[in-house]
């Protein structure tokens, strides 16, 4: 059972309207892998992963999370969502709670935790993501770094098998980047599966295990990140690469 | 203090408590049956959403006058069951405030950003869990402002019961006056009474607000 991915996506295809978003992406990805997705704005790279945890849905092809399929009418999805994080753009804190309550909300009402429980587990997490002494403050309070490495850390209170990143550094300035990067790094070398849409190539470069190139609602390269940055097998993951990297 | 208001004190006292009463009693149920209201109307509940969309319309048409009206005479007449000035009124207001506070709650709700919604969701709570944890705290720590504007228009509001022979504060200096005719003296008396009041509760608003209210 191990060996079977985590995430098998095939042949998925999803409109908007009249509008195609995605034109049959195929993706498979391998328990401890870490990808990351990248293309152009408008590529669907964020809607491919919000189709994971069926955020969104999607008109045809499959995705089986944990041997599970997403789109089928008798998914227990709140089940399902608890097992695959997700970390957001804009981090998506609940503004009326604390830090620690935030971390600890789904663990008590999704996973049943002791509110003692959740909030151990809480304290646990928010030193492991270097914000100790932040657990009673506010997210208005906090930088956009440091709310979004409680996102981080709001998503591993569930004990997940992966993390979906929805472009987790495109809102920071450039000097808290790192340390948000810092904190997915610790944690791709610690074992966890994730899914990264980025634009960090640098991230990509050292971190991710494949790089998924996606444009126009098609996966256009899927390759070790190895080869995608050394040899891009097609013309538009070249000019892609040259665009970003050029500055 | 004039000799006026001070001979008819216990009764101008008796009507403030009543003022206080029909209030608070208006303000709970008000606020429990707004919040009902905005709630159906913001998760689009099959039937009842258009129910409560009716409900707030007519409301919205109906001058507050009429809606004692209805509620102390048309309603026990059309379904045969008695009732008092105190409570038809309580009635009125309840009903009355509601419909504009659950727009109120509405417009809270639906300032909630839907990504917050999808980062519940991601967490693996319930559409239930999400609006009982998320979604509602937020709207009404948001709405904060626009339920004590509300809840001060009310006590004004309940002035409008001493038509139907609820002896509140104004109906009671309307008695005084009936039988002592000091007209300026006690309506000034009790418009002042009544700006003590609101300025109190609306002083408590501001500082719930500020307590308890959301920043981002």
């Amino acid at each position: 059972m191990t060996d079977q991915p985590i995430i098998a996506i095939r042949d998925l295809h999803k409109n908007y309207g009249t509008t195609p978003v995605l034109r049959g992406c195929s993706l498979s990805i391998a328990r401890g892998e870490v990808v990351v997705v990248c293309g152009p704005s408008g590529s669907g790279k964020s809607t491919l992963i919000k189709c994971i945890n069926g955020l969104e849905g999607y008109q045809s092809g499959s995705i089986l999370v944990d041997g599970i399929e997403v789109g089928a009418k008798g998914t227990d999805l709140p089940k399902l969502r608890a097992r695959v994080g997700m970390v957001f753009q804009h981090f998506e804190l609940y503004p009326h709670m604390s830090v620690l309550q935030n971390i600890a909300l789904a663990q008590v009402h999704v996973l049943k935790r002791t509110r003692t429980a959740a909030l151990e587990r809480a304290r646990e997490l928010l030193s492991r993501v270097g914000l100790s002494d932040k657990a009673d403050a506010m997210p208005a309070d906090l930088s956009g770094g440091q709310q979004q490495r409680v996102a981080i850390a709001r998503a591993l209170a569930l004990d997940p098998q992966a993390i979906l990143f929805d472009e987790p550094t495109s809102a920071l300035d450039p000097e808290m980047i790192h340390e948000v990067l810092q904190v997915m790094t610790e944690l791709a070398s610690s074992g966890m599966t994730m899914v990264v849409v980025t634009h960090e190539m640098g991230f990509a470069r050292s971190v991710a295990d494949r790089v998924v190139f996606m444009d126009a609602g098609e996966i256009v390269e899927d390759a070790s990140s190895d080869v995608f940055f050394s040899a891009p097998r097609t013309q538009r993951a070249a000019e892609f690469l040259s665009k970003i990297l050029a500055h | 203090m004039p000799d006026v208001i001070l001979k008819n004190l216990p009764f101008l006292l008796h009507g403030l408590w009543l003022t206080v009463e029909l209030s608070v009693w208006s303000i709970v149920l008000g606020t429990l049956l707004g919040l009902l209201v905005g709630t159906i109307r913001f998760v689009r509940v099959p039937v009842l959403n258009v129910l409560a969309a009716i409900y707030v319309e007519i409301i919205r048409g109906t001058p507050l006058l009429v809606v004692l009206f209805i509620t102390y005479f048309a309603l026990p007449a059309l379904f045969g069951y008695r009732t008092t000035a105190y409570r038809a009124a309580i009635f009125g207001f309840v009903l009355f405030i509601a419909a504009y506070l659950a727009e109120d709650f509405r417009a809270g709700l639906r300032a909630v950003r839907p990504t917050l919604i999808q980062a519940g969701l991601a967490t693996g709570l319930t559409r239930w869990q999400v609006l009982r944890h998320i979604i509602l705290p937020q709207a009404v720590r948001r709405v904060l402002p626009s339920l004590f504007n509300q809840y001060v228009r009310l006590i004004k509001f309940t002035s409008v019961a001493s038509v139907i022979g609820v002896t509140e504060l104004t109906g009671a200096g309307l008695l005084i006056n009936a039988r002592d005719f000091h007209p300026v003296t006690i309506l000034a008396t009790i418009a002042i009474v009544y700006l003590v009041v609101c300025s109190a509760l609306s002083l408590a608003g501001r500082a719930l607000y500020a307590q308890f209210g959301v920043r981002t």
